[in-house]
């Protein structure tokens, strides 16, 4: 065989090329995709998102930290348990919505369409369940810390129910002029329910339904006062 | 042309049956210096064509380009910035370069007869 055989080097070469694209087809590796800006910038605000998750739990962190350092300084001595306790207590019944709560936020009157005749149908002039409903949940999306209606405080497990006339919220019927209270950021309430394109809007301006919102310095929420009894949900053990 | 398509498919079986794999970590080198050996194997293809082959220049430049690629890759991954797309586009285009002599040379026979040993 002749040294310089070139037909014979380019084979011996291609059967290396050969093994070489078999040995990558057996790996499967799914596509490269090529790095591009929108790519990068994604990556970044995962990156950034991921951060802020981070801060919030070394947040989290802190505070049971200093739980902790109270709970310890218990066991020293230099605290009371049962004012620790009760403060606790205090701040979870705040949290449930059992205590009347006082703070800036917003007044929200609501009344049927009493004037502009619009159409045929009367479903369109009155207030319903679902327009209360859209409406207290655009204010817990711009920040709501308390909310009652008619001096009905919104809990956890309240309804708000259709119940011909009037609706029920907690069980109690409540009729027409609704008056909403809210506590939270004034700015961002009155926005969340007047600015143009939400669901208060449309309400007012389509259907002619009655909604005045007021910003007010001092909003009294009254706390809930009826029963609250869990039949089924227990709660799970630590590290269940 | 046609004895690099056998090889090739040889090599290929060979490494369907061979058991071994290298870490998928490696693929974008491996894929990058694939490139480039099938560059060199057209070019000797060509060179052989036009009775211009040189087995020195052949290997060397088999396997140099196919290392200087896969090092470019590497080199861009540790830089944060793709520089395989340079091995990527030359190679790239030098493969079609060779494959677009390779076909004038055989549909229009210039290659001299002597070219068959």
């Amino acid at each position: 065989m002749k040294k310089n055989n070139p037909k014979l080097t380019i084979t011996l070469f291609s059967v290396l090329v050969g093994v070489l694209l078999a040995s990558q087809m057996k790996l499967n590796v799914e596509l490269l995709t090529p790095v591009t800006v929108k790519s990068i910038l994604d990556a970044k605000k995962e990156i950034v998102s991921v951060r802020n998750e981070i801060d919030e739990l070394e947040k989290i962190a802190l505070e049971r930290e200093a739980k902790l350092e109270t709970l310890e300084s218990i066991n020293t001595g230099d605290a009371n348990i049962i004012d620790i306790l009760e403060a606790d207590v205090n701040d979870n019944i705040t949290k449930a919505g059992y205590s009347t709560l006082k703070g800036p936020g917003i007044e929200i009157i609501m009344y049927d369409n009493i004037g502009d005749n619009i159409g045929f149908n009367f479903n369109d002039y009155i207030i319903h369940d679902v327009d209360i409903m859209n409406i207290i949940n655009d204010l817990r999306v711009a920040g709501a810390e308390a909310i009652s209606i008619n001096d009905q405080r919104i809990i956890a497990t309240s309804e708000i129910k259709c119940g011909g006339p009037i609706i029920r919220v907690n069980g109690k019927s409540i009729g027409t002029p609704f008056v909403i209270k809210v506590i939270g950021d004034p700015q961002m309430l009155m926005a969340a329910v007047s600015a143009p394109g939400t669901y208060g809007d449309t309400l007012m301006k389509i259907y002619g339904i009655g909604l005045q919102p007021y910003i007010k310095d001092q909003v009294d929420v009254p706390g809930y006062s009826g029963p609250f009894q869990f039949n089924y949900a227990k709660p799970m053990e630590e590290g269940e | 042309m046609v004895y690099a398509l056998i090889g090739i498919l040889i090599g290929a079986t060979i490494g369907f049956l061979l058991p071994y794999t290298y870490n998928t970590a490696y693929t974008l080198y491996i894929s990058v210096a694939i490139l480039a050996c099938l560059d060199s194997v057209f070019g000797g293809i060509r060179a052989n064509l036009e009775n211009k082959f040189n087995t020195k220049i052949f290997i060397s430049g088999f396997f140099g380009n196919a290392i200087l690629a896969a090092f470019l890759a590497y080199i861009g991954d540790r830089l944060g910035f793709p520089l395989y797309y340079a091995a990527i586009f030359t190679f790239g285009s030098r493969l079609f370069d060779n494959f677009a002599r390779i076909r004038r040379l055989w549909l229009f026979k210039e290659k001299p007869a002597k070219t068959e040993k």
